[in-house]
């Protein structure tokens, strides 16, 4: 397997884009994200990854760290979350050590910020695949995408390949199940992003008033339903809910 | 003991049965409802009538459940779309109840042929599980298979209150064979399963404290195991994760440059390898000092 090359644009670059001048305060330590920069005049926490790296132990770590010290000296600053990594790189020590428990780790800090009324927001800016975007990004209370960004959770090549399902069998079908099809696009149609954000567009206003119109309520099944990509999530979830109140 | 059927070797559904109180288990979206996977079908692939989920309410020792044992046998336990929302609204229903809800884990995470879907269901499924958390009502794993808990599943596993492992399940993200595929295989031999068990196995999970009970393999075991956290919950404090904060980089820090197993066994304080490798369940515990 290759190792994957970076993406462009660079991940000061990403930064300068969401946080204009702001995102000068913002730490980059082998593509790890910690700082604070301003949203709209607001202060946010920035946590993240940059440049398609490997989230390891101590990355999710560092990534902990930094959001406990932000409960701690921020109280209910928002928490902006940035992805773009390739995921974990499969390594028997990590796992030994227990890789599954750092990122459970992380996410319980990200749950206790949330519950201390900090809003959490993703933007994937980059690769947004696998473990590395289920360890925090879809995390979040709202989850968005810029239009270049991968996201997903494989491109149907490597499903084919790990599948044995002939691709162009899988490309047919991902035009009637967005599930099948890779990218910022279609994970919306599925109510996994809530909004795609183009080039064109003002991503730091947009930041702004996702910041403000953010809630904590879990509304991806919904959105999912809404935009025919996931029909039945909604209505399976509500069937266990009723049955189970019998 | 003797003569039963260990519980990695039973079916979810043995597994319910032999877990719970006699006639107790009335199970949701039983399968004569019908609902398959219809990604499955367009890809011409066996469906299963409860999506490789049996999900439903029970009693242990008197005490009401909310329970879900996922199915190895179907595509190697994966979460689908339907799987997942079985597993979100379950979470959610208990979460509602104020009633603990127990998974018995058995996936190897996302359910690849259904694609993003099975992944966003992971992600609110745990969304679920912590809603839990914040009412106290207690959530736990069983990880007691060869199947375990990987991908997204070992990551959702971890954001329960308490895990209960047996040395047969397996708790990792990635797999010996994509390990062994990506590092080679003089770094990992996926065929060595004395290697594999130690590297992602129960009793070394245990040792390190992402267990927080070892039992033997069988439903009696598995049962007591469970009913020593249904009256309990592990709070998500500031306290709690800045203690697991300390001890996950003291882990790093102690262990992250060996590569050998049995260091971190002796690290955690097993002193004689050979008789905790043959040792099961509390009698391991007994011989290793976790954590100290």
């Amino acid at each position: 397997m290759k190792k994957p090359t970076p993406k462009k644009p660079s991940a000061r670059a990403v930064l300068a884009r969401l946080f204009g001048a702001s995102a000068k305060d913002i730490a980059i330590e082998k593509s790890v994200l910690t700082g604070y920069a301003t949203v709209g005049g607001k202060k946010v926490c920035v946590i993240g990854t940059g440049d398609g790296t490997y989230i390891d132990n101590a990355a999710a770590l560092r990534l902990a760290a930094h959001v406990i010290q932000c409960i701690e000296r921020a109280p209910k600053t928002p928490i902006v979350m940035l992805v773009d990594s390739a995921g974990q790189e499969p390594n028997r020590v990590a796992e030994m050590l227990g890789l599954a428990s750092y990122f459970g780790h992380l996410l319980s800090c990200l749950e206790l910020a949330r519950r201390k009324g900090h809003k959490l927001i993703t933007v994937a800016t980059g690769q947004a695949v696998g473990g590395a975007f289920l360890c925090y990004g879809m995390f979040a209370d709202r989850i968005y995408a810029l239009d270049q960004a991968s996201v997903g959770l494989m491109p149907i090549a490597a499903m084919s390949a790990v599948t044995k399902i002939p691709a162009p069998v899988l490309e047919k079908l991902s035009k009637t199940m967005p599930s099948l099809e890779f990218g910022a696009a279609p994970f919306a149609l599925l109510g996994g992003v809530e909004e795609v954000w183009s080039a064109d567009d003002d991503v730091q206003a947009k930041l702004a008033a996702a910041i403000a119109a953010s809630s904590t309520d879990d509304n991806r099944a919904e959105l999912g339903k809404k935009r025919g990509g996931r029909k039945l999530a909604l209505d399976i979830r509500k069937k266990v809910l009723a049955e189970s109140a019998r | 003991m003797t003569g039963a059927i260990l519980f990695h070797e039973q079916t979810a559904r043995q597994r319910i049965a032999s877990l719970v109180d006699l006639h107790s288990f009335a199970e949701l979206l039983p399968p004569p409802e019908r609902l398959t996977s219809p990604y499955l079908a367009q890809l011409g692939i066996p469906v299963s009538f409860d999506d490789g989920v049996v999900i439903g309410r029970a009693r242990i020792g008197g005490k009401k459940i909310y329970l879900a044992a996922q199915v190895g046998q179907f595509v190697g336990g994966a979460v689908g779309e339907i799987h997942g929302a079985k597993l979100t609204g379950l979470f959610k229903a208990a979460a509602r109840d104020k009633v603990p809800c127990v998974l018995i884990v058995e996936s190897g995470g996302v359910r690849l042929h259904e694609g993003s879907s099975g992944e966003i269901a992971i992600a609110e499924t745990m969304r679920a599980i912590f809603e839990c958390r914040a009412l106290k009502v207690p959530t736990i794993a069983v990880i007691a298979t060869d199947i375990g808990a990987y991908g997204g599943i070992g990551i959702l596993s971890t954001c329960c209150d308490f895990r209960v492992m047996t040395e047969h399940g397996r708790l990792g993200i990635s797999g010996p064979i994509v390990i062994e595929k990506w590092m080679g295989k003089k770094a990992y031999d996926s065929a060595n399963r004395a290697l594999v068990w130690k590297t992602s196995g129960g009793k070394t999970k245990y040792l390190l404290g992402d267990a927080d009970a070892l039992v033997h393999d069988t439903a009696d075991a598995v049962r007591d195991g469970i009913s020593k956290f249904l009256g309990k919950s592990s709070a998500v404090s500031l306290a709690s994760i800045k203690a697991r904060q300390k001890e996950l980089e003291k882990r790093l820090k102690k262990f992250g440059a060996t590569s050998e197993p049995d260091a971190v066994w002796k690290g955690m304080g097993v002193r004689d390898i050979e008789a905790a490798s043959l040792a099961s369940g509390p009698e391991f515990a007994a011989l290793a000092k976790r954590g100290k």
